[in-house]
């Protein structure tokens, strides 16, 4: 079935100001193979596609095509050796049909005019070739997202591609949208179409792919074959086997006992189905960490704790009183919360860091009624209290630079994420809510991060930390919970617990994985 | 602080450069103190409305409707006090109804707009249809003149100490436009909507009901604008204010709103409304006619616009910048 | 296919409930085939700019400068007929050159410029109507005079062969070259595409901007070609020519179905929305009812459709999206 190398990529190195992301990669795709690319976030496997796709340069190392060293500068350049990449984000066309996506900027002609015949006898051809559960004259429009993923795939194999980049194909598929598409790939490579598949979910991998390659912080790690795909062993070379509880593989969880429940949720399903009754409780003074893959459902959870999304149902208690959801309300109530797209949805880039910390806390800023019922629009701000706050936020968590009236938009990553944390600080909090809290961060402003979440937590206040960063979820916190597919299902509690234990219960192979742990235990 | 903000200052110096080059060419005529009070005297009705268009702006919305509701609202005034001039309340169930007008006009833009999500411009420029027409059926499509009674007139008219009563209304209004969108928590939530709406919402603003806000005090100043043009000419007309929707917006965007949202101030905005009757004065007296000062006003906006949005793009392409430079 | 075909006939049933309206309320004064000549006829020039402007609805833009294009292209076609010996053929080609010319400078603000498509035409919009000012044919005392162009080879455009006015085959031979161009060209999928999802667009290889300014200054040239037919009916040149026209083609292509978020809607649709608009003044005037009212009408049809068109999506949105998720592939 898979032949010869189609594509190789040879010593690769790659470093983004200074900091190594690639490190001598070698990476070999052959004819006809599903190959899949895994490693944890972080490890180089979106810089390493980029680089053969033609959207980041390499700093050194040579790529191969069939044999010939190719240079690759634009996307442009990829496409017509005959590499097509399905994104992420979808880039079909909503208004068009299903051919004139595929054939978007390459219509055939009969003279000035396209001829619609045969472009879609020519889609109809590849779907039957194919065998894909399209319609070459069907609006895109009305189509579901797996289909129109299948479009994209179309698009790539009608300009003749040999090889398919498939970048968490899975990610927002129903289970069965999933399994067609699994199908679908199949197909292709019993016709000789080579895949490179992304993706965090072991399961699939170990369904789908004939090789596997892993890297780990910017280096290959291991390429294996089939009959060497086990969950078990994938999962220790993911994480390295680094048994050294030092550098934050391994950890003795320890709940403080008898604390008073502050946060119980009840039930909480989502109305689209990316969670489903959810139930657990948060504890004064503890750092409960959400573990799982991304879009197992960790971040929907907590917006709808918070209520940015409005839940289908279930119940949410802080400190025994049952809540409303909403931003507002859980503001009144005592609940911060730390979106995960910082310059999306965390700060207002043109206001400065003394408004930006403001903004949640007029309640509390020394304000003069003008008129109406209490707070709320019609109150006139103190100035000079509002300033006062802006500095209390910038002396109490170091924010740099240290003026108040700097534009947080222009600020590094790092100092806009303690502005985002700096104005819950302010209030009197029961509990924080905290989604990918370091993405993007330097080290040193992660372990700032890290204890100003550490001192809250002594203070009395419950925090839930959403992170895909095993080592930050081990680092902070005092109980772990992990998602998986909208479920909650695993929860480590008073245990050793350690990266691998996690990542597998992630990936729904915890038992094999376990069993590891357990023998390694008793030879050491 | 190395970082001088030119754009802050960029805009005395255009005044101080504009009043100079007329005073050279016009010699005397353009800085005398009557010329000025009667520039100050033209620019009274845009710089009151811009006082609550501003709000728009900033959340990046617009009111294309700010001509049209301005004539409807003149118009209103005028039929109002004809109507009760014998009770003698004309003048305040007028000015009252106005501004009633205005309101609800703004309160219908704020909810469709927040309701249906349509954008801002399409809804404006729809109503601004309806108001015309709704002026033209109430006038039956002649100007309804108004001389009485004499405190209306006076509006418009009565000086004080040299300055026009309609000056001081427009101080009057900036400050208290000023003073909401600088000292209140509704000011803070414009500016937070206007610059990232999503984290607003996030930071548990009501994002719907500030906007619904910000279009009802566009749509109150508009008429006060409205009723203060009625009184400075003694009548009304569906055509009353026709033209003052771009003199607005060239207003707001000379004294450095960006209709992008997220920033502008009033005394920007009302240096901008300034900026304009100087530069329509000084074209007046330089024997350009108003009908070619929309070239100017044109260029203006397409400018200053421009200047925004290429800032923005530049922005993201010294960011890419960075990322390629960190690639190289 | 089902949501456009679905649309086209909610476009179809206003027109005819409005045509049914006026028939109840007016009779034979407004059904009767001279009328209906009348309708078509003044419906022809917005038929005409619309088949651009639905263009540029199309790729998520608008144009607000229309009128004023029409103006200044009138107004130089009046100032070559008053002080040249030109031919009218000549003239009309100057008049069709400005109007290209205006659209093009439309196109560069927005696309190069990257201004929002309302504030950059808002703002041409007085910039042209200025020019058309300042181009004006005057007396010897400086007042503004309207040109009068009757001579006969120019006010011919203005009659009709048989039932035909010029302007209607113009209109006609208008729409169908537009819907061709829409629905059968490269470049006319590629303006969908743009307004769809620009992104996407420009990772299939599609240059945006230059997309756009192709489109506004097609704008351009259905003004001009509008002006010389209004001016050709009027026999004469003014500075009103235009004056508040912009407002026409913008609602047809709105009651037509052309949706404002871009992407979707034909030529076809701007037609029907094109008569629709003409039929309400017309049948207005027929009631003998103040000519008023049809703005406020316009307006009011305006605000609905334009949300009923937000509540459609909305909904068939959400439909389509519980639908995929149940279905999945196999659907």
């Amino acid at each position: 079935m898979s032949g010869e190398t189609i594509l190789e990529a040879k010593g690769i190195y790659k470093s983004f100001s200074g900091v190594p992301v690639l490190q001598d990669v070698r990476f070999e795709v052959r004819r006809g193979e599903v190959h899949a690319l895994m490693g944890e976030n972080g490890a180089g496997k979106s810089t390493l596609i980029k680089i053969i796709t033609g959207v980041y340069s390499k700093d050194d190392g040579q790529i191969y095509w069939e044999g010939q060293p190719v240079e690759i500068d634009s996307y442009q350049d990829c496409q017509k050796l005959g590499v097509a990449c399905i994104y992420q984000e979808l880039s079909v066309i909503p208004p068009l049909t299903v051919a004139q996506n595929v054939y978007l900027g390459r219509e055939p002609r009969k003279g000035k005019f396209i001829d619609y015949r045969k472009m879609n006898e020519m889609t109809q051809a590849l779907i039957d070739k194919y065998d894909f559960p399209l319609k070459p004259e069907t609006v895109v429009d009305h189509l579901g997202i797996g289909q129109r993923q299948l479009i994209e795939i179309l698009k790539g194999l009608s300009q003749n591609s040999k090889l398919l980049i498939m970048d968490e194909p899975t990610a927002s598929l129903s289970g069965k949208e999933a399994e067609s598409l699994f199908r679908i790939i199949n197909t292709l490579r019993s016709e000789g179409v080579s895949i490179i598949y992304i993706s965090h979910r072991l399961e699939e991998v170990y369904m789908l792919s004939d090789r596997l390659t892993i890297l780990r912080d910017g280096k290959n790690a291991a390429v294996l074959e089939k009959k060497d795909i086990i969950p078990a062993k994938v999962i220790e070379t993911m994480i390295g086997k680094v048994v050294d509880e030092s550098a934050g593989s391994k950890k003795q969880l320890r709940s403080a006992p008898n604390a008073e429940v502050r946060l119980d949720v009840r039930g909480l399903t989502d109305k689209s189905d990316r969670f489903r009754n959810i139930s657990f409780q948060v504890h004064r003074g503890e750092i409960l960490g959400l573990g799982g893959l991304i879009g197992a459902g960790r971040t929907e959870v907590v917006r709808a704790i918070y209520g940015v999304d409005k839940a289908a149902s279930g119940e949410v208690y802080l400190d025994g009183k049952k809540l409303d959801p909403s931003p507002k309300n859980s503001i009144r109530e005592g609940i911060g919360f730390v979106p995960e797209d910082r310059r999306g949805q965390g700060f207002i880039p043109l206001l400065s860091t003394t408004k930006n910390v403001a903004l949640t806390n007029y309640d509390i800023v020394k304000t003069n009624k003008i008129f109406g019922p209490a707070g709320d629009l019609a109150t006139a701000i103190s100035d000079s209290d509002e300033l006062a706050m802006g500095k209390r936020a910038i002396e109490s968590i170091d924010i740099r630079p240290a003026d108040p009236e700097k534009q947080v938009g222009l600020m590094s990553g790092g100092n806009a994420q303690k502005v985002v944390l700096g104005k819950w600080l302010m209030r009197d909090l029961k509990l924080l809510i905290v989604d990918e809290p370091t993405a993007g961060i330097d080290v040193g402003a992660k372990d700032e991060i890290y204890q100003i979440l550490e001192n809250l937590a002594k203070e009395g206040v419950a925090v839930i930390v959403v992170t895909s960063d095993l080592q930050e979820l081990l680092r902070v916190s005092h109980r772990i919970l992990v998602m998986r597919k909208g479920d909650i299902v695993r929860e480590f509690k008073n245990e050793v617990v350690t990266q691998s234990r996690v990542l597998s219960a992630g990936q729904g192979v915890a038992e094999e994985a376990e069993e590891i742990e357990k023998a390694e235990e008793g030879e050491t | 602080m190395n970082n001088i903000n030119w754009g802050k200052y960029s805009k005395p110096m255009i005044l101080v450069a504009l009043v100079v080059a007329l005073t050279v060419l016009r010699g005397t005529t353009f800085l005398s103190v009557g010329n000025i009070a009667n520039v100050l005297w033209s620019v009274s009705v845009i710089g009151i409305m811009v006082c609550g268009t501003i709000f728009v702006f900033l959340l990046g919305g617009i009111d294309l409707s700010i001509a049209t509701l301005c004539g409807f609202c003149a118009v209103t005034v005028v039929e109002v006090i004809h109507y009760f001039h014998d009770t003698g309340l004309g003048l305040f169930v007028g000015i009252l109804a106005a501004i009633a007008v205005g309101a609800l006009a703004g309160l219908f833009h704020g909810f469709i707009i927040t309701r249906f999500g349509v954008p801002a411009f399409l809804v404006t420029f729809a109503s601004q249809s309806i108001f015309q027409g709704l002026s033209m059926v109430v006038t039956n499509n002649k100007i309804v003149s108004c001389t009485a009674p004499a405190a209306f007139t006076a509006i418009g008219s009565v000086k004080i100490l040299g300055f026009p009563l309609p000056i001081y209304f427009m101080i009057l209004m900036a400050l208290l436009s000023w003073f909401v969108l600088r000292k209140t928590v509704f000011g803070r939530y414009v500016y937070s909507v206007g610059g990232n709406a999503t984290a607003s919402e996030i930071s548990g603003i009501n994002v719907k009901r500030v906007t619904i806000i910000c279009y009802v005090l566009s749509g109150v100043t508009t008429a006060i604008g409205g009723i203060i043009l009625a009184s400075m000419t003694q009548q009304a007309a569906a055509a009353t204010g026709s033209g003052y929707t771009n003199d607005v917006i060239t207003a707001g965007v000379i004294g450095g709103v960006s209709l992008l949202g997220g920033e502008g101030t009033v005394p920007g905005a009302i240096f901008g409304a300034v900026l304009m009757g100087l530069l329509n004065n000084g074209l007046n007296l330089l024997s350009v006619p108003s009908t070619q000062t929309g070239l100017v006003k044109g260029l203006v906006i397409i400018v200053a616009v421009a200047f925004d949005a290429m800032q923005h793009a530049d922005q993201s392409r010294k960011k890419v910048r960075k990322v390629v430079k960190k690639a190289a | 296919m089902k949501q456009t075909t679905l649309r086209r006939l909610i476009s179809l049933g206003l027109l005819l409930a409005l045509v049914i309206l006026f028939t109840a309320l007016s009779g034979s004064r407004f059904l009767n085939a001279n009328n209906f000549i009348d309708i078509v006829r003044d419906a022809s020039v917005t038929a005409i700019i619309g088949v651009g402007v639905t263009m540029a609805i199309i790729t998520a833009g608008i144009d607000l400068s229309t009128g004023s294009i029409m103006a200044v292209v009138g107004m130089t076609m009046a100032n070559i007929y008053a002080y040249t010996l030109w031919p009218i053929p000549c003239m009309i080609l100057c008049g069709i050159i400005v109007g290209l010319g205006c659209g093009l400078i439309n196109g560069y603000i927005i696309g190069k410029l990257h201004v929002p498509e309302f504030i950059g035409t808002l703002a041409t919009m007085s910039i042209f109507r200025a020019l058309t000012y300042m181009i004006a044919i005057r007396d010897a005392n400086g007042v503004i005079q309207s040109q009068p162009m009757n001579i006969s080879s120019y006010a011919v455009l203005g009659y009709a062969v048989g039932y035909f006015y010029f302007v209607v085959i113009a209109m006609i031979v208008f729409v169908v070259c537009g819907q061709i161009f829409l629905k059968y060209t490269r470049l006319g999928t590629e303006i969908y595409a743009v307004g769809a999802n620009p992104k996407a667009a420009t990772l299939s290889g599609i240059d945006v901007a230059k997309v756009k300014m192709i489109v506004y200054t097609i704008v351009g040239f259905c003004c001009s070609v509008g002006a010389v037919f209004t001016t050709a009916r009027l026999q004469s040149a003014t500075t009103a020519v235009g004056q508040d026209f912009e407002f026409n083609p913008i609602a047809a292509a709105v009651v037509g179905g052309v949706a404002l978020s871009g992407g979707s809607g034909d030529v076809v649709g701007t037609l029907i929305g094109a008569l629709f608009m003409v039929t309400l003044e017309n049948g207005v005037r027929k009631l003998e009812m103040n000519t008023a009212y049809q703005y406020v009408i316009k307006g009011v049809i305006i605000i609905l459709v334009v949300m009923f068109d937000a509540w459609y999506k909305g909904r068939m949105d959400r439909i389509a999206r519980e639908k995929g998720a149940k279905e999945g592939v196999s659907a």
